[in-house]
């Protein structure tokens, strides 16, 4: 038992290029591997802005060759994978691809957005999955968060009450991996519960997107169109309307 | 009008470069000026998620490489299409890249479109989006997911008509360049 408890390695890679305390995929990923630990997780974290050299990709792959549960924790960009993340996952596929990589390594995504809702997160897990089965791991779920920038990159203690669902989706997902089962649906329930009410985190981060663009002196230029054209050089106008997707 | 077409293409993959080649002749032959972007070709810095582009040079991002014209040209454009290897269900990393720039397009601010929450436009008017991915085999819930993405993109970028094709490698190439042709509403600006 002693003996298998030291060996049980966890490895989180962070998709987001935010420092240290500004980013709430980091955040999300420190807390699992904090609540893991008691079960004899030994984790190991790397960021993906830092995986940009063959030095560091050769230690993150064998990292993950050593490890029990490989997760992926990043934020959704443009309705996907961060190209950090992207790239670390096309690397990884394919050394696990062609060393015949068939061990129990599993693996689990936890998504965030910057839309109040969760849902925008579904297309990223589903790349995940499919990321998984190709690199010959277990898949073993996806959490999806929506109004990551509510936590805003602190501490999931520190953002107290609001960010109950999400400590408890993470401690029911620590216990899953604990004991090598599939992530739980009141986990990913628990996490896609939204942090605060819609029209009130859109007040507040248009109010503090209004609030960066004063302090860089541009509020009156926020709806700037840098690379219009004047009418009629560019015939967009003309473009024929048609069904919103012609081919399905 | 005017077409980009994006390769995200990898290094060696003459299947999808011959595709950009094909492509664009076929755009130029019904009169669109259609420019290819081989985007491995181009030194791109990554997204860094700072959205300095929505709040400290609005529309603009700080970085200043070829992102900059990739936004440029998009918006420019009537059609933006997406060439890529199909990457467990999502577009390469050469491509990501080049899409994670594009953020610029629209603004910070939230607009709600068929009851969920979306960024408003900050252009009165977009491209529309068609992407074409190929897969080593066939792996349809692999195409399945493309698809979907290419229809979220299509409504976060707002493109007015968006469609998706995934095409499997190694087949006959004369039926994959009717397929291709087939993909775009080409026949559209044809008759317009």
């Amino acid at each position: 038992m002693i003996q298998r408890m030291i060996q049980r390695r966890a490895v989180l890679l962070v998709g987001s290029s935010r420092p240290r305390g500004t980013s709430t995929s980091g955040e999300l990923g420190r807390y699992l591997l904090g609540r893991l630990e008691p079960a004899g997780f030994r984790g190991s974290t790397f960021l993906a802005n830092h995986l940009l050299d063959d030095a560091a990709i050769a230690a993150f792959l064998a990292a993950v060759d050593a490890a029990e549960i490989f997760i992926i924790s990043t934020p959704l960009y443009v309705d996907s994978l961060p190209w950090l993340v992207t790239r670390t996952l096309e690397r990884l596929a394919a050394h696990r691809r062609a060393a015949g990589a068939h061990d129990g390594c599993r693996c689990l995504a936890i998504v965030n957005c910057g839309f109040p809702e969760s849902h925008h997160t579904r297309t990223a897990l589903d790349i995940c999955r499919i990321f998984a089965r190709q690199a010959h791991m277990e898949w073993a779920g996806g959490l999806g968060l929506g109004g990551g920038e509510a936590i805003g990159g602190r501490s999931l203690e520190a953002a107290g009450s609001m960010a109950r669902n999400v400590r408890r989706a993470l401690d029911l997902t620590a216990a899953a991996i604990d004991a090598e089962e599939p992530v739980l649906e009141e986990a990913v329930r628990l996490m896609a519960k939204r942090l605060v009410p819609v029209w009130l985190y859109m007040l507040i981060a248009e109010f503090g997107w209004r609030l960066r663009a004063r302090r860089n002196g541009v509020l009156d230029q926020l709806w700037a169109r840098p690379y219009a054209v004047e009418a009629g050089d560019v015939s967009l106008a003309s473009a024929p309307p048609g069904p919103p997707d012609p081919l399905h | 009008m005017r077409a980009l077409i994006m390769n995200g293409a990898h290094a060696g993959d003459a299947e999808i470069d011959a595709a950009a080649a094909f492509l664009r002749r076929e755009l130029e032959a019904v009169g669109i000026a259609a420019e290819s972007l081989c985007l491995r070709d181009h030194r791109l810095a990554y997204c860094r998620g700072c959205f300095n582009c929505w709040v400290h040079t609005p529309g603009v991002c700080r970085t200043r490489d070829a992102g900059r014209d990739i936004a440029r040209d998009w918006i420019r454009s009537d059609l933006v299409v997406l060439l890529t290897p199909v990457t467990f269900g999502g577009y390469s990393s050469e491509l990501k890249k080049a899409l994670d720039r594009v953020i610029c397009l629209v603004s910070p601010f939230f607009v709600r479109i068929g009851g969920e929450v979306h960024h408003r436009p900050r252009y009165a008017r977009y491209p529309g989006l068609f992407a074409i991915g190929w897969q080593d085999a066939g792996d349809e819930e692999e195409a399945r997911t493309f698809h979907t993405l290419v229809a979220r993109n299509a409504l976060n970028m707002h493109a007015p008509v968006h469609g998706s094709r995934v095409l499997c490698r190694g087949g006959d190439p004369a039926t994959g360049m009717r397929e291709l042709a087939g993909s775009l509403p080409i026949g559209n600006w044809r008759a317009a």
